[in-house]
């Protein structure tokens, strides 16, 4: 039986088509990153609560160690990435809350195992694994959301008994520039991201799964259908082929290009009855359930035209990013490091600043690909509204927060945005509206999380 | 012959006038009657309370305006001390016209802010080259290495109305001459480094650091941070160490002997003196 291949039936409105860049690291296998002599594993890499450490000072720890966990239901545990000794529990660099409690390990490094890659199990039957024991296999492993947003895994696995659950999306749009962590993942790896999704959509009760893949990576979409073949599961996966457009990758736009339907404005895809996991979550899944083993490394691409030599590096999690990019070592100055991609990535500037869970690329760009310092007055084209996949009105928007207008913000939906950047890539005038009504997103938060 | 035709234009606007009149006088009527019975009985105390405020509308005290705290302040008399820009002046004289005993600190609220990192005390890894907005810049690691303390772009000037701070050399300085006390700084901070502190004498100390980092961290990125020794809080206890931090317990604020052995022993001089 073929596979079938669901060719962009639906669409989203907006988007941008930036250069992708992605020549520079897409036909560079994964291998294993660099050996760090020092790890720094956040406490918090996720969305949720904090994890409590559950080691001391001085203390040895093995690979796959539990080092912090947490009671409360939406969070996830943290594991030793590598052997080694806790030097500290400290607060340290974190590329999304800035400072953050970590676990700091210094890597033993004569038990330094890569985590090897084994082959799938010639009598894998996914009939033995129960929905709870997936979830509870999922929980134990401590994986969160590797595409970005970092929500734990194990919750979003979790059906809710009133509301439909028929669709799983696994998505292998990786449509950001520069990063190709994802499609590697795809081409060399294609087994375990369709077994992982087999074992999600157990665990969540769906029949229906879609692996949504654009129409840029041939490769990939060719060996994920070999892998679906393979495995024989042709009847209930299917091969959604998306056309290339900044942000076909966006869980909103992705649900409504693959299936059609509209997650409600404030809504989550779990209301409608679809879930979105990420390709390198699927994976992580498959090796958490099958091989048991809990996430400690993580795919990185290292890129950026500031890079010498471009990889996809496989690499415990906690290698501080300055490492992995003298790994790849310059070949001019970096004018940005920037944590994804550079659309919607974080610049950060402490080289000392670990990779996390959520973590899929190191984007190092020159001074010639930056646009800084030139914004002009705005000249109402309306190029931001026409691009905005979210029919916001983005100049509007920037605006109100310029001002301060933050019940004119609210009004005009400002907390819908998905800070995917199309609105200031296009701005004629260079003015950094995703930057402004991100500022007015932080601030509107807080504001919330005051009062209560 | 000028007087005739006057006469004669004064005869044709007659009934012009007349008319006016009348309507005026119906709608005349009308008021009254609706001034008699339309009134809404208000009680006198509200107008001469909101007369006693300062008209600012700043929204310290918690409600939209001057008015409706007025209103608020006679339903319920325990919230005589709310109106920090009228101080205890303000509160004196609302207690008269509610004849209750003031309920309010007899002492002026002020904000604090806990830094004293000026340009060239902080480290920074970057050029922070973003929106100029402190809001923006704490969502990025890149703006100053230190997470805790002043950003310096000014998001508690703008918000001030009373011109009461100000940016210098990128530290928030609180002007005391000016300031009133109304709070709106310490709610835009992003980073809480503005506290509202009731000033007991013209001159409080202050911790000024807010850096929760290890005393190592703290004195690699910042050369006035506190770095948490506790050397104070072995000469007096108003100073409580706790994260790294020592802090100062307002609600047992004094100044004695122990507290300036605390001042003068602390050794990156991160205790000072503000208040005018």
């Amino acid at each position: 039986m073929e596979v079938a291949i669901n060719k962009g039936r639906f669409s989203f409105r907006g988007g941008v088509h930036p250069a992708d860049r992605k020549e520079l690291a897409q036909d560079q296998a994964i291998l294993p990153g660099p050996i760090p002599s020092q790890l720094v594993v956040p406490l918090s890499q996720h969305i949720g609560q904090v994890c409590r450490p559950l080691v001391k000072k001085g203390q040895l720890v093995q690979q796959g160690e539990l080092i912090a966990d947490q009671d409360a239901y939406v969070s996830a545990p943290v594991h030793a990435p590598m052997a080694g000794k806790v030097k500290e529990v400290s607060l340290q660099p974190h590329p999304v809350l800035g400072r953050c409690m970590a676990v700091v390990i210094e890597v033993d490094q004569n038990s330094v195992g890569q985590a090897d890659q084994p082959q799938l199990p010639a009598d894998l039957d996914l009939a033995k694994y129960q929905p709870e024991k997936i979830r509870q296999d999922v929980r134990n492993a401590g994986l969160v959301g590797m595409g970005g947003a970092g929500f734990p895994t194990h919750v979003k696995l979790d059906p809710n008994p009133n509301r439909p659950h028929d669709t799983l999306i696994v998505n292998g749009c990786e449509c950001e520039p520069y990063i190709t962590c994802d499609y590697r993942l795809m081409v060399e790896r294609p087994l375990k991201v369709v077994v992982g999704a087999l074992l999600a959509a157990k665990a969540w009760g769906s029949r229906q799964i879609y692996i949504a893949i654009e129409d840029n990576k041939p490769k990939a979409i060719q060996s994920i259908s070999n892998a679906i073949r393979a495995i024989g599961v042709e009847g209930r996966i299917e091969v959604a082929v998306l056309p290339t457009r900044y942000p076909q990758g966006g869980e909103r736009q992705l649900i409504r290009a693959v299936t059609g339907r509209i997650v409600p404005t404030g809504g989550i895809p779990p209301m409608i009855g679809v879930l979105v996991l990420n390709v390198a979550t699927a994976s992580a899944i498959a090796d958490a359930v099958v091989w048991s083993r809990p996430l400690t490394h993580r795919i990185v691409t290292v890129t950026g035209s500031a890079v010498a030599r471009p990889a996809n590096l496989e690499v415990p999690i906690g290698t501080p990013v300055g490492q992995l990019i003298d790994h790849c070592s310059l070949k001019h100055a970096a004018a940005r490091v920037v944590l994804g991609g550079p659309m919607m990535g974080i610049a950060i500037a402490d080289p000392n600043t670990p990779i996390i869970k959520t973590t899929n690329a190191i984007v190092v760009l020159g001074d010639h690909e930056l646009r800084m310092g030139q914004q002009g007055p705005c000249i109402r084209c309306g190029r931001c509204v026409d691009a905005c996949p979210e029919g916001l009105n983005p100049s509007l928007l920037a605006r109100t927060v310029q001002q301060y207008a933050w019940d004119l913000a609210k009004d005009n939906f400002i907390t819908a945005c998905i800070e995917c950047g199309c609105c200031s890539y296009v701005c004629p005038a260079g003015i950094e509206l995703a930057g402004y009504i991100k500022t007015g997103k932080a601030f509107l938060a807080r504001q919330t999380s005051k009062k209560t | 012959m000028i007087c005739a035709t006057f006469i004669g234009d004064l005869q044709a606007a007659l009934p012009a006038g007349l008319l006016l009149l009348g309507v005026g006088g119906t709608l005349a009527v009308a008021l009254l009657f609706a001034h008699q019975t339309l009134r809404v009985e208000q009680d006198p105390r509200v107008e001469a309370i909101y007369q006693v405020l300062p008209h600012l509308d700043c929204g310290a005290c918690g409600y939209a305006g001057c008015s409706s705290y007025a209103k608020a302040v006679l339903a319920d008399p325990t919230l005589i001390g709310r109106c920090s820009p009228g101080g205890p002046a303000v509160a004196q004289r609302l207690a008269a016209i509610l004849s209750v005993e003031s309920a309010g600190s007899s002492h002026p609220i002020r904000a604090v802010v806990h830094c004293n990192a000026h340009t060239m005390d902080k480290t920074y890894y970057g050029n922070y080259e973003g929106i100029a907005s402190c809001i923006a810049g704490n969502t990025l690691t890149s703006a100053q290495a230190c997470r805790f303390g002043c950003l310096g772009m000014g998001d508690c000037v703008r918000a001030c109305r009373f011109d009461a701070i100000h940016m210098v050399d990128g530290l928030a300085t609180v002007d005391y001459q000016r300031c009133t006390g109304c709070g709106a700084c310490a709610k835009v901070c992003p980073r809480g480094i503005i506290e509202m502190v009731t000033f007991q004498q013209s001159m409080m100390m202050v911790v000024a650091c807010n850096s929760k980092e290890d005393g190592r961290t703290t004195r690699a990125m910042c050369k006035a941070g506190c770095i948490g020794c506790g050397l104070c809080a072995k000469q007096s206890d108003i100073f409580v160490v706790s994260d790294n931090l020592s802090k100062i317990d307002y609600s047992h604020y004094r100044h004695d002997e122990g507290t300036d052995q605390a001042m003068a022993k602390c050794p990156t001089k991160v205790i000072i003196w503000r208040g005018c």
